[in-house]
């Protein structure tokens, strides 16, 4: 404004102190080198590809042939196979996640606003069926979803079970169809706890106003509720339709794979055999990027640590939920419930999965504790446990550095450019993951060859960096809201007694945010051991799971059991990635029910995703 | 002792001008109230002169020294916070000892002196509890043990008595002012609470919407306002309007209504239309040497224990508000003639702007 040079001067002598220094060098320096860097060496390699190639079918498909759906017969049943038309790599990607993204929308707002504004028997039960898919087994989920309701040489468990009531039809998903429909059953819980939170930061005063100029039902809805749960509805369709575009695990799994983020994840599959494109990856990165950015300018703000930050505290008086009447229950015990219970259905499964000797029909067989015997008898599968806790445990001093730092100095410090730096620290939960991968690779294997960073040597620096890169914004949103939720008085009050920020910080700030350091950590802990995109590509690049000293973690452990056939020490592999996404689940279910229950307020931990 | 000199301050918040530009001088060892309405600025200049806040213009010295691009914990300025901000997470004894470990004072010392300070703020024995433990009165106490135990040259104290009942209040006040002086130590004491800032200052600076109205004694300020605002700030007045009839020296004639008031002139000439403001206790039963003579309709009579808090419709020219000895209770309904010390009634130039605004505010 009116400040003067001198006045500018002082104020940043006043405020950067060596310590604030070094908290803002710590979050400038890894994003720049470990996020940036990699993402903008993506765009050096694009040169290489031949951009006039993007408009030909292989790409983009405007006259596809074959027919979107067929009707099959299997056992005496007819399934109506839903299937979809090719339209290239990158109009598939985005048509697929422009649907799972509408799907999941219209979904998620249903269950959250029965479930929000409403009180009916069974109301937690739904509740916490539409909270299940949140609990992640990478792979597991998907290949239940697709013995749930996919199509193959046995019936599915759906259709079976409606031949066992008596009705000779069924359906089945198959291929883009299938994925459209795993991927919104996986997804549309993000939508639904965005909406949850932001209905709780509803100031209940607002509504009853409405209430009291004769608002009513749909019209209250649309013109009072639901403009002002908007925010909460943009950021988790916005999340939804990230994820579904870097999602590999429904491409794989049905096997469709004329997807951008498949493309991508087939070029690590080959490039250690030297006949990766390279160039292509690079473009389809890019082109990823783009189909991110343009939504993500629009609905940044719902997705920065300011408004997070509001959701987490909640409204000061929340609104009371109105009792259902008789029409309303029925629609919501035909129409939603039926949903909540499909959507629920892969994660029981998964469990199931778990104790079973096998599930190739359309129900499960035996029951064993064998698969659990397994994680441990494989080599290949407890190395990948043991890879996932170092990994994990080297990453976590990084996450707690870069996190406090970034938090502590978005949340106190006064100079332009924090709302960059907010925005550089929740970009990359933003950004499609294979993006990041590709972007890690060309990076560190150009700029480090032949070093213990180059991932083609080593994965497992580079699985590390970028686990505390990708997922260190779980802290920083935790830590934040700590910080600004302590008043600065009492930092102050350290400072004017002649403490140096260093000792403030030291014997202050600290003390009264560890909680939300140790409840952000925890969520970052059980977020990187689930990590998929970066896990299954940079760690790939280690060896396989039938060598006992592969590098690769968890989920990448996972993903081959998920892709192997036949019969693995008397068990269906595919059982043995069930017991082992069954140990994510219960540590995700721990670290949630924690966090909510003890270190944070409940709604902290809901959107956190 | 430190002598503190604010020049030319002003301080702005996006569209609000918090400071418009504020100067004043404290004398060492001095105890300077600041009083003023809330959001006036009070707590904005404080944090100026703590080093919290960064002044779009003007300085401000300590000793002669320029200590504006100073950080707070390099200027020895030490803040009692409104809400005392006592460290949750720590004990009354560390959160006292604070300051004494960062002066690095050996831990036996630290002992004396925690202890020699919680026995002249009366809150022995507290040491080993947290401050949620405590009333509202000992965490008061805590957080001025806190700062007082470091010694420091400059004392700030934002409103430190206002989450406080009146009886602690009234207490704490009279032992800060103690302290303050036997510590020798300059204090800069901000309330929006009159009688609190004329009670403990030596002086006092009346402040509104971002300035300063008036600087000086107590009593100077009381007796001789020199602003509309001030006049009609300190105490309880009222404010009638007339026309300036003569004006004889110190004194003005405003005719107000049918009434002839005299009353001290602040800056008004003869035909001028003036803002009669009356104090309440300016007002007896009993005529006396130079007194004006006004009648009146007791509307309201209400016993407030030391006096009768009476209003008196003034034939169609508004309300007045005075204080009468409760031996001469007056009756709602009644007719009766007051007596006004011209010393006590001020003829300010009216100005229907700021008196409208000083109604709302009161
Ligand atoms: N940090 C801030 N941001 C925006 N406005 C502020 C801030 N601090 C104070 N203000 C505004 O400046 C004005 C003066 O505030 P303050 O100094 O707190 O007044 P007081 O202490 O006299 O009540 C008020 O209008 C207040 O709303
Ligand atoms: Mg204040």
């Amino acid at each position: 404004m009116r400040a003067t040079l001198r006045g500018v001067l002082a104020r940043l002598r006043i405020q950067l102190e060596p310590s604030i220094l070094v908290l803002l060098a710590i979050p400038l320096f890894y994003y720049t080198l470990f996020f940036l860097a990699p993402l903008g060496s993506i765009l050096i390699y694009g040169f290489g590809f031949d951009w006039n190639l993007i408009l030909t079918p292989h790409y983009f498909n405007l006259a596809p042939i074959g027919a979107p759906y067929f009707v099959s017969t299997i056992h005496g049943v007819h399934i109506l196979v839903l299937r979809g038309v090719d339209l290239g790599v990158v109009l598939n990607s985005l048509v697929i996640a422009a649907a799972v993204t509408l799907a999941s929308t219209v979904l998620g707002v249903a269950v959250a606003l029965l479930t929000g504004l409403y009180d009916f028997p069974g109301r937690r039960i739904f509740a916490v069926l539409a909270f299940l898919p949140l609990l992640i087994a990478p792979f597991v989920n998907m290949y239940v979803i697709r013995r749930l309701y996919g199509y193959g040489f046995e019936l599915n468990t759906f259709s079976w079970l409606l031949s066992r009531l008596g009705i000779p039809f069924g359906i089945a998903f198959d291929k883009q169809a299938g994925v459209i429909f795993a991927q919104t059953l996986a997804f549309y819980p993000i939508v639904y706890v965005n909406v949850v939170a932001a209905l709780g930061a509803l100031d209940a005063t607002l509504v009853e106003q409405a209430l009291n100029l004769g608002s009513r039902g749909f019209k209250l809805l649309r013109t009072i509720i639901l403009p002002l749960i908007m925010p909460g509805i943009l950021a988790g369709a916005m999340l939804v339709y990230i994820l579904s575009l870097e999602d590999v695990a429904a491409p794989i799994i049905f096997n469709f794979k004329n997807v951008m983020a498949y493309q991508i994840y087939y070029f690590f599959q080959s490039v250690a055999a030297g006949v990766g494109k390279p160039y292509e990856a690079a473009a389809l990165s890019i082109i990823l990027l783009l189909a991110v950015v343009a939504p993500l300018v629009v609905v940044r703000k719902y997705l920065s640590l300011r408004y997070y930050a509001r959701l987490a505290r909640g409204a000061p008086r929340p609104l009371q939920r109105i009792r259902l009447g008789r029409r309303g229950l029925l629609a919501a015990y035909l129409l939603v419930l039926p949903i909540a219970v499909a959507a629920a259905a892969p994660q029981i499964g998964v469990v199931v999965l778990a104790f079973a000797h096998r599930w190739t029909g359309p129900l499960p067989n035996g029951v064993t504790l064998n698969n659990y015997v397994q994680l441990f008898a494989m080599p290949g599968a407890f190395r990948g446990i043991i890879n996932s806790v170092e990994y994990t445990l080297a990453s976590l001093p990084l996450i707690l550095i870069i996190g406090f730092a970034t938090a502590y100095v978005i949340a106190r410090l006064h100079l332009p450019g924090m709302t960059a730096l907010d925005a550089l620290a929740t970009l990359p939960l933003a950004i499609p993951g294979l993006v990041v991968a590709f972007g890690y690779f060309v990076f560190l294997h150009n700029l480090f060859r032949a070093t213990l960073l180059d991932p083609l040597v080593y994965p497992g620096v580079a699985l590390v960096i970028a686990y505390a890169a990708r997922k260190s914004p779980f802290t920083v949103r935790s830590v934040y809201t700590g910080v600004i939720s302590t008043p600065p008085e009492l930092e102050e009050a350290a400072k004017c007694l002649g403490s140096k920020r260093s000792r403030v910080i030291r014997t202050i700030v600290i003390p009264l945010v560890w909680k939300s350091m140790l409840a952000g950590l925890l969520l970052s802990a059980i977020y990187v051991l689930s990590e998929v995109s970066v896990s299954i590509t940079i760690g790939a690049l280690g060896g396989d799971i039938t060598s006992p000293n592969h590098a690769g973690p968890i989920t990448f452990v996972i993903l081959r059991l998920i892709q192997a056939g036949g019969v693995v020490g008397g068990t269906q592999p595919q059982a043995v990635a069930a017991a082992m996404a069954t140990i994510l689940m219960a540590l995700e279910a721990i670290v949630l029910a924690t966090i909510s229950k003890g270190l944070l307020r409940r709604g902290q931990a809901l959107v956190s995703f | 002792m430190v002598e503190i000199r604010v020049e030319g301050v002003k301080k702005r918040f996006g569209k609000t001008v918090a400071l418009a530009g504020v100067s004043l001088h404290v004398k060492p060892g001095e105890l300077f109230a600041i009083l003023g309405p809330s959001g006036c600025g009070k707590t904005t200049l404080l944090r100026i002169i703590a080093g919290f806040e960064y002044p779009d213009e003007g300085r401000v010295y300590f000793d002669g020294r320029d200590v504006t691009d100073m950080r707070p914990d390099e200027r020895g300025a030490v803040m009692v916070f409104q809400n005392w901000a006592l460290w949750p997470h720590m004990t009354v004894y560390d959160n006292i000892a604070y300051g004494l470990r960062i002066r690095k004072v050996p831990e036996d010392e630290i002992r004396k002196r925690v202890k020699r300070v919680l026995q002249l703020l009366g809150i022995e024995g507290l040491e080993h509890r947290y401050p949620h433990q405590l009333s509202g009165g000992q965490q008061q106490r805590v957080a001025l043990a806190r700062a007082l135990v470091v010694e420091p040259k400059v004392l700030l104290l934002d409103e430190p008595l206002s989450n406080l009942d009146a009886k602690l209040r009234l207490r704490l006040r009279g032992e800060i002012r103690k302290l303050q002086r036997r510590l020798g130590i300059t204090a800069i004491y901000v309330t929006h609470d009159q009688e609190e800032a004329l009670a403990v200052a030596d002086r006092v600076a009346v402040m509104h919407a971002g300035r300063i109205e008036q600087i000086g004694t107590p009593e100077e300020v009381y007796k001789y306002p020199r602003t509309l605002f001030t006049a009609v700030f300190l105490g309880k007045t009222s404010v009638l309007r007339g026309k300036v009839l003569r004006s004889d020296g110190d004194y003005v004639l405003v005719s107000v209504g049918s009434h002839r008031i005299k009353a001290m002139n602040c800056g008004v000439k003869e035909g001028d239309v003036a803002a009669v403001i009356i104090k309440a206790e300016a007002a007896s039963l009993e005529p006396h040497d130079g007194a004006t003579p006004i009648e009146g309709d007791v509307t309201v009579s209400m016993y407030i224990g030391s006096y009768v808090e009476t209003r008196i419709a003034v034939n169609g020219q508004g309300e007045i508000i005075v204080n009468l000895p409760p031996a001469m209770r007056l009756q709602p309904g009644r007719r009766a003639t007051l007596y006004l010390d011209p010393n006590l009634v001020y003829a300010f130039p009216y100005e229907a702007e700021e008196i409208r605004e000083l109604a709302e505010e009161a």
